[in-house]
């Protein structure tokens, strides 16, 4: 009898047990569909009824409300919804960074959305690598969705001769500068970059903030130091010759940049603490008409349209530094892209909607007023649809583009791209020997390319 | 030993379900993480296996781990000096105001805030005077001009001014605790102390201390394991920067594992995080258990 007692509660013990874990997965499932998107939701979700009801998992960076962006893809996805009354679109809209953040760790345990967003080049090479994303070819070629693209803006999604991912914009790098503050100080737009360091002196010494920047993110310095570096080496392709270790970053031009770079931040040209200042909140100084100069990516025209500075707003390109460099060379930002999970439960349809969408997108941006910068050719007057002047301005600059670099962080891999953002906010800290910067960025780069 | 008269192994049976989960959630990940940091992994692709090339890279060869270490054991020091402040802070409350509940709840409030308010508000105080800085604008005010500074900004002082908003929004939370303790001191003891001459501080000294030492290791535990994991105010506040001058271990895993895409040495990072704990919490126990037994 005894024994029997003690067998049952070891039984009951074992149905405890179970009972506990079985709760633990049912919470884990019930988390992953949630509707607040939680990892992995479109993969884990599938139907076991038909092939009929099909979700498709939509991860983007549009979560703003005010965004034109986020207006058209709502937009699209109501009316495609319509169209296929079978297929249901889930959102999954987050910050830039927290996009960035949750598909490294969805990836971490391959779970990718069926769609998500990736960044050009050396950043959604790991990625491609490991074999997690579709490739695209044949989607592109339906519909003629291929030919859309400018010209040669798809190689940077390119790898071994297939593509990846399909990007929303094509942006290059500015100088936006506010005409009243100039008027105000007295100063003229710049055409060289010696100029440049008199009208940051300028402004300062009349009480205006020269230039406005949001370091705490770091890409923002840097960014801005890479168009100095297209100047002083003279055309693009340094940190592609690096790579191939046909120079090393203690060349003359680098440290030319470091210089240069220097005597910027030692002028007095960003506002104090800026390495405090997040991305919105250096762009809100600018947007405020509280600085007069902002140098950034041309995505920012949308934004700055809206803001309190609108119809004050001119831009030109980065001058030339000791008169080296075309100014007709930007900074060029192929745009954040959309991607496909190779392991997608659902890949035709998944592509038979990307491929809807990206056909609908210029033609909707136009009339949101947000084409200014995207990746797709676009048909149609923009003066007539009333896009502001500065709007003008940038898309005119577009077509004197003659070239240019990527990105820092699109070009090295990510262990060195953060070496080189620390070493470059360190800069708006504190004077350094330009020499021991460029050492700095050899060390890191040799550090991370063994 | 046996006083509730059933096997050893039903006991076993019993605890078993819960010493899984256990093992199965606070063990086992460590384990995980150790061997993670093994790796040459970035996290998404394949991985190789490198032995103890990490950690010999972590503790060798990077410029960033050690001075971030020292960070994170002086936001320690700095936290667990805060304790006899609390204490001093709960022995007025308690002796000098006549309903010190209000006050308590107070002091309490910057702990209920959610540390990106915070950080947020320490932001906008700290900023230069001219984007309206309200501690540089009192140093102008007062003619103290020179002492003012880019406050989150200036590597030399960046850290500290880190340190500050925490000592600021944890003082309640230990006055609270402290408080408590104090308050479940039975009155007697104090009377029969003043009848043998012990008054005031010197009572608390004798009578207070020693009978919530108890209470004094809880608060020291928590604020030691607190700033060991500080992460989300030095997030919002400088993201570690500029240039590494205010990341503490916690960040500078997260840079590695998740900025930079090394997750390998990431968990290298985090496994050592995890030594220094547990070394940390012998030594606090070792300690402690040495008081106590002088107390009582």
């Amino acid at each position: 009898m005894a024994k029997m007692s003690k067998l049952l509660s070891i039984v009951l013990t074992g149905t405890l047990a179970l009972s506990l874990t079985a709760c633990g997965s049912g919470n884990k499932e019930d988390s992953g569909s949630g509707a607040s998107g939680a990892a992995g939701s479109g993969s884990s979700t599938s139907d076991t009824t038909k092939d009929k009801n099909i979700t498709i998992t939509f991860q983007n960076i549009y979560p703003d409300p005010t965004d034109p962006k986020n207006k058209i893809m709502n937009k699209i996805v109501d009316q495609y919804e319509k169209d296929h009354p079978n297929i249901k679109i889930e959102l999954d809209s987050l910050n830039t960074d927290q996009q960035k953040l949750k598909l490294k760790t969805q990836a971490a345990s391959k779970e990718i959305p069926d769609i998500t967003v990736v960044n050009p080049a050396a950043q959604m090479q790991p990625f491609v690598d490991a074999k997690l994303l579709a490739p695209l070819d044949d989607m592109l070629a339906e519909n003629g969705l291929k030919d859309t693209f400018q010209d040669g803006l798809l190689d940077w999604y390119s790898f071994d001769g297939s593509t990846y991912a399909v990007p929303d914009g094509n942006n290059i790098g500015v100088v936006y500068y506010n005409k009243e503050l100039f008027e105000k100080g007295g100063v003229k737009v710049p055409s060289t970059f010696e100029e440049m360091i008199d009208v940051v002196k300028t402004l300062k010494s009349k009480g205006i903030q020269p230039m406005a920047i949001g370091e705490k993110d770091t890409w923002t310095g840097s960014f801005l130091f890479m168009n100095m570096l297209l100047r002083t080496n003279n055309g693009p392709g340094f940190l592609k010759d690096v790579l191939d270790k046909k120079k090393t970053f203690e060349d003359p031009a680098f440290v030319e940049a470091v210089d240069a770079f220097q005597n910027l931040v030692q002028a007095g040209a960003f506002q104090e603490g800026a390495t405090s200042f997040d991305y919105n909140a250096g762009e809100n100084l600018f947007k405020t008409g509280k600085a007069a100069m902002y140098y950034m990516g041309t995505w920012a025209t949308g934004g700055i349209e809206s803001s309190s500075v609108n119809g004050k707003v001119g831009v030109f390109k980065f001058p030339t530094i000791n008169g080296k460099g075309n100014p007709d060379e930007f900074m060029l930002a192929p745009g954040s892209a959309f991607a496909i999970a190779a392991d997608s439960k659902h890949l035709a349809e998944t592509k038979e909607f990307l491929n809807y969408f990206m056909l609908s997108f210029p033609k909707e941006a136009f009339e949101a007023k947000g084409a200014v910068g995207i990746g797709q050719k676009v048909e149609g007057d923009f003066k007539a649809a009333g896009y502001s002047d500065m709007a003008m301005d940038v898309l005119n600059m577009f077509k004197e583009v003659k070239g240019g670099d990527l990105a820092f962080d699109n070009t090295m891999n990510p262990g060195t791209a953060q070496a080189h953002l620390s070493s470059i906010q360190n800069l708006f800290a504190q004077k350094k020997n330009s020499a021991d910067v460029a050492k700095e960025h050899q060390a890191g780069f040799e550090d991370n390319n063994q | 030993m046996n006083v509730l008269k059933v096997s050893r192994w039903t006991i076993a049976a019993f605890v078993l379900p819960c010493l899984i989960i256990y093992i199965g959630i606070v063990f086992v990940p460590i384990l995980v993480s150790m061997y993670s940091g093994m790796l040459d992994w970035n996290g998404i692709g394949e991985s190789t296996f490198v032995g103890l090339a990490n950690f010999k890279k972590l503790l060798f060869h990077d410029s960033v781990f050690w001075p971030s270490v020292r960070r994170t054991l002086m936001f320690a020091v700095f936290s667990m000096a805060e304790i006899p402040i609390a204490l001093l802070v709960a022995i007025l409350l308690k002796r000098y105001v006549r309903k010190p509940n209000f006050l308590v709840s107070s002091y309490f409030l910057p702990v209920i805030l959610s540390v990106v308010v915070v950080g947020q508000l320490w932001k906008t105080i700290y900023n230069p005077a001219s984007m309206g800085g309200m501690l540089n604008q009192i140093l102008d005010a007062v003619g103290l001009h020179s002492w003012g500074r880019a406050w989150l900004t200036d590597p030399s002082v960046a850290m500290y001014s880190l340190y500050f908003v925490a000592l600021w929004q944890y003082l309640g939370y230990h006055t609270l605790i402290q408080f408590t303790g104090i308050s479940n001191v039975p009155d007697d003891v104090y009377e029969a102390a003043r009848i043998d001459g012990a008054e005031g501080f010197k009572a608390d000294w004798h009578i207070t201390f020693p009978l919530i030492v108890p209470i004094f290791k809880i608060s020291i535990v928590l604020a030691f394991i607190g700033s060991l994991q500080a992460f989300d105010m030095i997030m919002v506040m400088t993201g570690g920067g500029p240039a590494h001058a205010t990341d503490v271990i916690s960040t500078h895993m997260y840079n590695m594992s998740f900025t930079s895409m090394k997750y390998g040495y990431g968990s290298s990072i985090a496994a050592f995080l995890v030594v220094l704990c547990l070394a940390a919490t012998f030594c606090i126990n070792f300690i402690f258990n040495k008081l106590e037994k002088r107390y009582s």
